[in-house]
């Protein structure tokens, strides 16, 4: 069995090494082979530099440097593009996880789950801007998605190949592929994971997250609710309109037939309305052109995920307790 | 034609402003043959340039490095010049236009800078253009510095050396070619600017026409949107929408507060209506982004949003 570690790395050149050094520590006698994939998003310091001295010593490691800078979750989906192992492990590279949890994330997969997430349960970072809006936001993605995944923004998590190669991994939508491949049928486990603050460098985000992370929820919720039915959830979107304008309609009209009074503006809202349900509706069929010209359907997820099995589940598998 | 493989392929566009061919390509070649390099010459004719042509023809009968490519119709110069690109051999690609732009014996300038760049652009200066061109010119720059990010001081100038990597990576179609410079950057490419003297040449020119200017604009709008929205349309159409719907449903909130408060009839009062239209544009405006995000969903595993400059380690020993 062959592991890839996949790793983005933005201006990490102080903790580099030591990043190398415990990785390769931590999975040395996990009794299976493994390769590194560092990924240089376009760093300004001496990251790559460092990168490929390191890459020369060791002929698990390899490098990829991007052009410039294009974000962590295409840094992770370059560096899975180029895994070949049967598992993938994402993580962060600032040292904020730990590389001794691997082993046990591999074998949950390995064990027949077909994502393993970290759950960083003891996390150290600030309160109020970490803390608070990732609790937020899991919760929003645990009601929206109606799979409650504890810690959604862990980066540190374990794949079966097939599977996240056929998720699309773009965007940030890394924080929805829990919730998108178990809705889709996969078996997720989520693992007690270990947390560490900071060593070296600022912090890579801030609060100004929330209005994307909603914005996201409310693609990931037209995906998944209908899977490659966007019709219907257009339909059902149209409902409402439908039902109100046909109302003010009907309502404007036998006002205006029954008494002097003018009724032109509800009238005309009752038709505005109606007009939107019209375009809903088109929208919903023109969506559904869409998903047949493209390649990527949340129904085909699921069918590579119940070739291993007939139920869906999400267990949760108790990690080690006694952290550090 | 040679055989063998030149250093720089030269790409020429033959559209809308053209110079007599004998004088334009004697003052090209002269500077090129200086810089001491084996090149091929490319025209592309981009629809019908029948007096162009045949002064081509005449000169690709004494030139073995010269060569033509025919357009159907007049395609725009995107296309001329991908076809182009599609044709050259060379890994550096130097595209030139069909007119003296800049004094061609400064083009070595170009060769100097493209070492520590992927594409190296020309800017026309000092310039012998009217003081009233110069500042549209500026104007034109200034517009797209705000609406991209990016910032260049000539898009206009057609005189520009680049690597093979970046033609391959950046696909151009319509009037993009002028925005080529910002969508390689967007991709990580390092891009240099160097000063051409500009020709006596270009100045002579004649107005274009009005409708030119809303295409620039609709073009520029399109580059706006490649660059900022292609990944995530949600997040633009959501902020319109959301912002549209609140405005609206503020609106409604009122007229009906007022009619449950202060019995103001409700049925014939022009608030409704212009409520009722801003909540549904709103609505419209989301159902957009949503199609964009379904688009991008779909599509996802087509678009790469990454370019690798290299792979070290042991996945170099190994094919990809």
């Amino acid at each position: 069995m062959l592991v890839s570690i996949v790793v983005p790395l933005y201006n990490e050149a102080e903790s580099i090494r030591l990043l190398h050094a415990s990785i390769v520590e931590a999975v040395a006698d996990a009794g299976w082979d493994f390769e590194i994939i560092f990924v240089d998003d376009g760093s300004s310091d001496k990251t790559f530099e460092i990168a490929k001295a390191l890459a020369a010593e060791d002929r698990h490691l390899t490098v990829i440097r991007f052009r410039r800078n294009f974000g962590q979750t295409p840094a992770m989906a370059a560096g899975i593009d180029h895994a070949r192992g049967d598992i993938l492990v994402t993580m962060d590279g600032d040292l904020q996880n730990d590389p001794r949890d691997i082993p046990v994330l591999v074998a949950a997969v390995a064990d027949g789950n077909d994502l393993a997430v970290g759950w960083r349960h003891n996390r150290q970072d600030k309160l109020l801007t970490r803390k608070i809006p990732s609790k937020i936001a899991n919760w929003l993605i645990g009601k929206v998605t109606g799979v409650p995944i504890k810690d959604n923004g862990c980066s540190l998590k374990a794949y079966r190949r097939d599977v996240i190669q056929s998720v699309p991994f773009y965007s940030e939508m890394h924080r929805f592929i829990p919730a998108m491949t178990s809705l889709s049928g996969a078996r997720v486990a989520e693992i007690k994971v270990r947390h560490h603050a900071r060593k070296f460098g600022e912090s890579k985000y801030g609060l100004s997250r929330i209005y994307k992370v909603l914005m996201d929820l409310l693609t990931i919720k037209m995906l998944v609710t209908f899977g490659s039915r966007p019709l219907r959830w257009f339909a059902v979107l149209a409902l409402l309109p439908a039902v109100l304008g046909a109302t003010f309609f009907v309502y404007s009209i036998a006002v205006a037939a029954f008494s002097a009074t003018s009724t032109v503006s509800i009238g005309g809202s009752g038709l505005l309305l109606l007009s939107l349900a019209l375009f809903l509706l088109m929208t919903g069929a023109l969506c559904e052109l869409i998903y047949r010209s493209g390649d990527i359907d949340l129904n085909r997820l699921a069918q590579v995920a119940a070739s291993t099995r007939s139920t869906r589940e999400v267990c949760s598998v108790a990690g080690p307790d006694q952290l550090d | 034609m040679n055989t063998n493989k030149p250093g720089l392929s030269v790409v020429i566009p033959v559209t809308e402003r053209v110079d007599d061919p004998k004088l334009l390509f004697g003052e090209y070649r002269k500077a090129l043959d200086a810089l001491d390099i084996s090149y091929e010459m490319i025209f592309v004719i981009d629809g019908e340039f029948q007096d162009f042509r045949q002064g081509v023809e005449v000169l690709a009968a004494e030139h073995s490095n010269l060569s033509i490519i025919q357009l159907g119709k007049a395609f725009g110069e995107s296309t001329a010049l991908s076809a182009g690109f599609d044709r050259a051999r060379a890994s550096m690609i130097l595209t030139l236009p069909a007119y003296l732009q800049c004094e061609p014996q400064e083009l070595g300038k170009l060769f100097d800078k493209i070492e520590s760049a992927d594409m190296v652009l020309a800017r026309r200066w000092p310039r012998v253009d009217s003081a009233a061109l110069q500042s549209r010119t500026r104007l034109f720059n200034r517009l797209v510095a705000l609406m991209t990010a990016e910032t260049f001081d000539d898009l206009g100038c057609s005189v520009r050396l680049i690597r093979r990597a970046v033609v391959d990576d950046v696909p151009i179609y319509g009037d993009q070619h002028r925005f080529m410079p910002i969508l390689a950057a967007r991709r990580g490419f390092r891009i240099e600017q160097v000063d051409l003297t500009q020709s006596r040449h270009d100045s002579v020119r004649k107005k274009p026409p009005l409708g030119a200017y809303p295409r620039r604009l609709l073009d520029l709008l399109t580059v706006f949107f490649l660059v900022k929205f292609t990944k995530k349309p949600l997040r633009f159409f959501g902020l319109l929408g959301t912002a549209t719907m609140a405005v609206g449903l503020i609106g409604l909130l009122v007229v009906v507060l007022q009619r449950v408060l202060f019995e103001l009839p409700l049925a014939d009062r022009p608030a409704l209506l212009l409520s009722s239209l801003l909540v549904v544009l709103g609505v419209q405006l989301l159902a957009i982004g949503l199609v964009g995000e379904i688009v991008i969903f779909t599509h996802a595993k087509d678009m790469k949003e990454y370019t690798i400059k290299e792979i070290v380690g042991n996945h170099s020993t190994v094919a990809d």
